[in-house]
């Protein structure tokens, strides 16, 4: 039992065997392919939960597939005994466990993140730094895109030891903040409220999530941060953008020094 | 099913309502699945096709005249309306529902309120030409507009601005309603406007009352007394492709056979009144399919005019334009918002600059999801595209109505 049955096993495998397993592995790597190219580009045509419900089927999809594959290969290739399957098996996961060991961590960590969901297709999220957009979650990886339009793999072997920030987690809610540092010899109660009226009337903002002016002082002045939702996650950018403008010009019109850092050689 | 307040306000059906107690049509779950994939499509093809669809007419089955129009689906009198409101109102605070010296009356865009208010025969307040005065010039305009009792304010959407500078005038009003400050009268308010209002100010509370939703059969009494009018002659209305009677209002003992027309009515219009009357008037025909006559013909009442109604999917309702951006979603929320805005006005509460804001209002009024009242030089969102443009602002994020 040196080889712990796998000759035994492999032994009845014919060549018409070999060429019907290939076939098969073949449809469904092309299923998963048109799945992977068809399904986000329906999404992207969608707005809203639609969308997000749409990602997050990808990679279940092709997990579903991948099981049914493994599922109809071997008994074509191999007789399914139990003493078979233990051979298969076995030997799979020393191969996998020696030659590939950060490739199994990953692809294992990879069906933890669909059974636990620490990010989804659509979610916002920061890994070591780089933050952006789940674009898809691969068996190995998740890949990201920044708001600089850089893709990023992340491969799911990071989970086990690395934090997670996770923005929106699955849903299309997505709190944004606009920081301002002002110069302190201000009235603060009347821009706290002349900032939430930005908020407010700002167009992208989502009037009925909550809406928050948290102000605080240190060292480098008076910190304003301006806490809101934008109406999707997509238009962060711009609401930030548009929220800190506005904000400027409520400063400029209230006399109040905006100051930066370090400070400007006066 | 109808009530006391059906016969007594036919023009009023349900009467009025604490807002809190205000639901939509009551539909099946088959027909909200298939609603929500009917939604899904309609997003991907107007992202296929180039333009959005303006209404069509998916028949060729022959519209009624102008004249017979006017006849069997004439608008709805702000007079009568008015004098239901104000009887309501009444009973309202002889029930002890609402002691609050100012009512507020908030109901969705094309629900005749504002015309009904104007028509109650108070002191109307209007708004002043510059929305965006200062907190001082404020006060002294709201002491000057508020001195006397027994006034109406007929759309409290006129009195502000989404911008920085435009929220003084309704900040400061509102401050006088809490503290029963502002004299008597009567608000009316848009349901958009009065969502961004009490998420402004979460602690308004001022009892404001809706119109009951309009459910098939109260849309059916409704339908079915717009078209009497003083006559008392009911129009029998039937299906174009079945002949299954949608009006006369189903009496005790009638056998005919009716449609689910006017359910699917309330249901596509969420049962607001003045989108209900538009579909409905652009579903009246002249002629039915062949054979549709022949179905029931024996229970046809002899006397009384007759006119024909076309299913509801033979009738395609106007579909926002396809846009990478966030022009028409912005333009579409602000006239919502405003119950109508200038193009001037428009560039101050969205951003956008002029000229996108021109081109973004030609793609939509030639979609029939806006139009320009010349008069005023406002445009407002149609009633036929309202479903179309509420749905797509929900789509996309927008804070919508409760309604």
């Amino acid at each position: 039992m040196g080889d712990f049955g796998l000759k035994d096993a492999l032994s009845s495998i014919t060549s018409t065997a070999i060429l019907e397993a290939i076939a098969v592995v073949v449809a469904a790597s092309l299923l998963i392919l048109v799945i992977q190219k068809l399904v986000p580009a329906v999404a992207s045509k969608l707005s809203g939960k639609p969308r997000l419900y749409l990602l997050a089927l990808v990679p279940l999809l092709r997990l579903l597939i991948i099981i049914l594959t493994i599922v109809m290969v071997v008994p074509i290739l191999v007789e399914p005994s139990f003493e078979n399957m233990l051979a298969i098996f076995g030997a799979l996961g020393l191969a996998l466990g020696f030659a590939f060991k950060d490739y199994a961590n990953s692809l294992i960590a990879g069906i933890v993140t669909l059974y636990e969901m620490p990010y989804r297709p659509g979610d916002w999220i920061e890994v070591n730094g780089y933050y952006g957009e789940v674009r898809s979650i691969g068996t190995r990886a998740a890949e990201i895109v920044t708001l600089d339009d850089t893709v990023i793999v992340i491969p799911h072997g990071l989970l086990w030891d690395t934090l997670l920030a996770n923005g929106n987690d699955g849903t299309d809610n997505l709190m944004c903040v606009a920081e301002l540092y002002l110069d302190p010899n201000h009235d603060v109660a009347r821009l706290r409220s002349l900032f939430r009226d930005v908020i407010y009337t700002c167009p992208l903002t989502r009037t009925y999530q909550p809406v928050i002016v948290a102000v605080s002082a240190n060292d480098r002045g008076m910190e304003y941060r301006l806490k809101a939702y934008p109406l999707e996650p997509k238009d962060q950018i711009r609401f930030i953008s548009d929220l800190t403008a506005r904000a400027t010009e409520v400063c400029r019109e209230e006399g109040v020094r905006i100051l930066s850092w370090p400070p400007l050689p006066s | 099913m109808t009530t006391d307040t059906d016969q007594d306000h036919p023009c009023l059906p349900g009467g009025l309502i604490p807002l809190d107690q205000w639901k939509s049509p009551e539909t099946s779950v088959h027909k909200t699945v298939r609603a929500g994939f009917q939604d899904i499509l309609e997003q991907l093809r107007s992202s296929i096709t180039p333009e959005g669809r303006a209404f069509e007419k998916l028949d060729n089955l022959p519209a009624l005249s102008a004249a017979k129009l006017k006849k069997f689906a004439p608008e709805p009198s702000a007079e009568e309306l008015a004098n239901a409101l104000n009887q309501q109102l009444e009973v309202f605070r002889q029930d002890g529902h609402h002691n609050r010296p100012v009512n507020f009356l908030v109901a969705p865009p094309f629900s005749g309120v504002p015309q009904a208010l104007v028509a109650m025969k108070r002191r109307v307040i209007m708004p002043p030409d510059n929305l965006l005065m200062s907190e001082q010039e404020v006060s002294g305009w709201w002491d000057e507009q508020l001195a006397g009792d027994d006034w109406v304010l007929p759309e409290l959407a006129d009195f502000w601005l989404r911008h920085r500078s435009g929220l003084s005038l309704l900040k400061e009003f509102f401050a006088r309603v809490a503290l029963d400050n502002a004299g008597e009268g009567v608000v009316g308010c848009s349901s958009w406007c009065w969502q961004f209002w009490i998420q402004y100010l979460p602690e308004l509370h001022t009892g404001p009352v809706t119109l009951t939703c309009l459910t098939g059969d109260r849309l059916t009494q409704w339908l079915d007394y717009l078209a009497s009018g003083k006559s008392g002659r009911h129009l029998t209305a039937r299906m174009t492709h079945d002949g299954l009677y949608v009006l006369p209002a189903r009496s005790k003992d009638s056998k005919d056979k009716y449609s689910s027309f006017a359910q699917d009515l309330a249901n596509v219009a969420r049962g607001n009144r003045g989108v209900a009357h538009a579909i409905w008037q652009r579903a009246l025909r002249a002629k039915p399919e062949e054979d549709a006559e022949q179905e029931g013909a024996e229970d046809t009442p002899a006397n009384g005019p007759k006119c024909w109604v076309a299913p509801l999917d033979q009738l395609s309702l106007p579909s926002v334009p396809h846009s990478s951006g966030r022009q028409c979603g912005h333009i579409l929320h602000a006239l919502l918002l405003h119950n109508g805005v200038s193009r001037a006005q428009l560039e101050l509460v969205t951003g956008i600059p002029g000229q996108e804001i021109s081109l973004t209002l030609a793609r939509l009024t030639r979609a029939e999801l806006i139009n320009q009242d010349a008069q005023i030089s406002r445009y407002q969102v149609t009633p036929l595209g309202y479903p179309a443009a509420r749905k797509y602002l929900q789509a996309r994020g927008y804070p919508v109505d409760g309604f």
